[in-house]
């Protein structure tokens, strides 16, 4: 049951990472780089998830995408399945949750970087895509790692919004987070210490890793 | 041959609303504009360049129309060739020198861009410092790579902004001789802005004295 769940969250938090990755960087570099009407209002809601209570997330997600919510009930026609009380559904949630941590460390670190790199590579022939990827790109890494590791120590620890969308099915749904929640309501105290000490490894790892990131500098 | 004549309008910091009106036409050689900060010299090597865009006028080198705001035409940064030197030179932090210029190479296979940039290295002998990154450069090193690259697209222009102002007395007279005889092999239009009247007398073939958005002076051989 331990190895279940363990595996299950390695399952959901690598998915959502690589989503966050590309979506977050997308938006960070939009957010970013260009000025548009709505700008910080989109900032807002993205950033949204960092403050609100999980469940109440959890609960919007539930109303976007459940059996009969405003998205869902369209897939659900379509083609009869629904995010409710799936894997995919507790990706969603992690993504959500996540995604902000991503942006706003990535964010920061591109729009850190002196514009004008930017403009000496446009003088030297290059496009705006080669040099966001062979110049922005690796001048942020730093903050862009930091990020990731971060919506990846958020994702894994993901809960309330998990509870609410996915449910609590062993095998099925059920993260490591909400697996330690089960071992200690039904007073398995071995069972929730063992998942609570991978928990702890896994989360100082991060933190050891984003600070060795940001240690390391071109700038000398 | 280059053409400006140029009209822009721009908030400075402050807020005070800032008019350049510039216009005057050189051949190639050196062209050094010279005046005092803030005056738009700057500006108008950005406007060149097709960094900035001006509210009105034409910008020709040659035959090639950069910019004309009559009939609508405003070629991007990227198809205009021009070999721009930054004045803090803006040469990319995780790149090396041979990195930076091979950067610049338009072509496309890897090997002649490397090829390219060798050469380079060795034109402004600095091939000794083809791995290091920018950070373990001195001033003048980093001063040589900037020009390097920037010519190393083989550019129809060059545009050097106070390249000198970042070097020591003792190095600015050998890069003065590197970046003339540069102009010798290149045989393309130099504009150069500096505040160092040694400098401007120096490289100075035509000179433009550019105050408060206008020009002031010209001397134009």
């Amino acid at each position: 049951m331990i190895f279940e769940a363990l595996k299950l969250s390695l399952l959901v938090v690598s998915v959502s990472t690589a989503i966050v990755g590309v979506v977050g960087l997308g938006f960070s570099y939009l957010l970013a780089k260009s000025s548009f009407r709505g700008k910080e209002f989109l900032d807002a809601v993205l950033t949204m998830p960092l403050v609100l209570p999980p469940t109440v997330t959890g609960y919007y997600l539930i109303v976007l995408l459940g059996r009969r919510g405003i998205l869902g009930s369209y897939i659900y026609e379509l083609t009869g399945w629904s995010f409710a009380f799936t894997w995919e559904g507790a990706v969603v949630a992690a993504v959500v949750v996540s995604l902000p941590l991503m942006i706003k460390a990535s964010r920061a670190s591109i729009e850190s970087v002196h514009p004008e790199f930017e403009t000496a590579s446009y003088t030297l022939g290059k496009g705006k895509l080669e040099t966001f990827l062979r110049i922005t790109l690796p001048l942020a890494r730093r903050g862009i790692f930091a990020g990731l590791v971060l919506a990846f120590a958020r994702a894994l620890g993901e809960f309330g919004a998990t509870l609410m969308i996915a449910g609590n099915i062993p095998g099925k749904t059920q993260t490591m987070p909400l697996a330690i929640y089960e071992a200690v309501a039904s007073g398995d105290d071995h069972r929730a210490q063992l998942l609570a000490l991978v928990l702890t490894a896994v989360s100082i790892g991060a933190i050891y890793l984003t600070n060795k990131v940001s240690r390391t500098s071109f700038y000398g | 041959m280059l053409a400006i004549n140029v009209k822009k309008s721009f908030h400075k910091q402050h807020g005070r609303l800032f008019h350049l009106d510039l216009s005057f036409s050189v051949n190639s050689g050196f062209t050094v504009l010279t005046g005092p900060s803030g005056a738009g010299k700057t500006s108008l090597l950005r406007m060149i360049a097709g960094i900035l865009t001006p509210d009105q006028g034409v910008i020709e080198l040659g035959s090639t129309v950069y910019f004309d705001r009559e009939r609508r035409i405003n070629i991007p940064i990227q198809q205009r060739n021009v070999g721009f030197v930054f004045q803090d030179y803006a040469l990319f932090p995780h790149m090396t020198a041979t990195q930076n210029i091979a950067f610049g190479v338009r072509t496309a296979a890897s090997a002649d861009r490397r090829a390219k940039a060798e050469e380079m290295l060795s034109l402004f002998h600095i091939e000794h410092i083809a791995d290091r990154l920018p950070r373990e450069m001195s001033g003048g090193e980093q001063q040589r790579v900037a020009l390097a690259r920037a010519l190393s697209c083989e550019p129809r222009i060059a545009l050097l902004d106070e390249p000198l102002s970042a070097v020591d007395i003792e190095t600015r007279g050998k890069l003065l001789d590197e970046i003339e005889s540069a102009q010798d092999r290149a045989k393309i239009p130099f504009i150069y802005v500096t505040h160092n009247e040694a400098e401007a007398a120096r490289l100075g073939t035509n000179r433009i004295y550019i105050r408060d958005g206008l020009v002031a002076a010209a001397e134009i051989a």
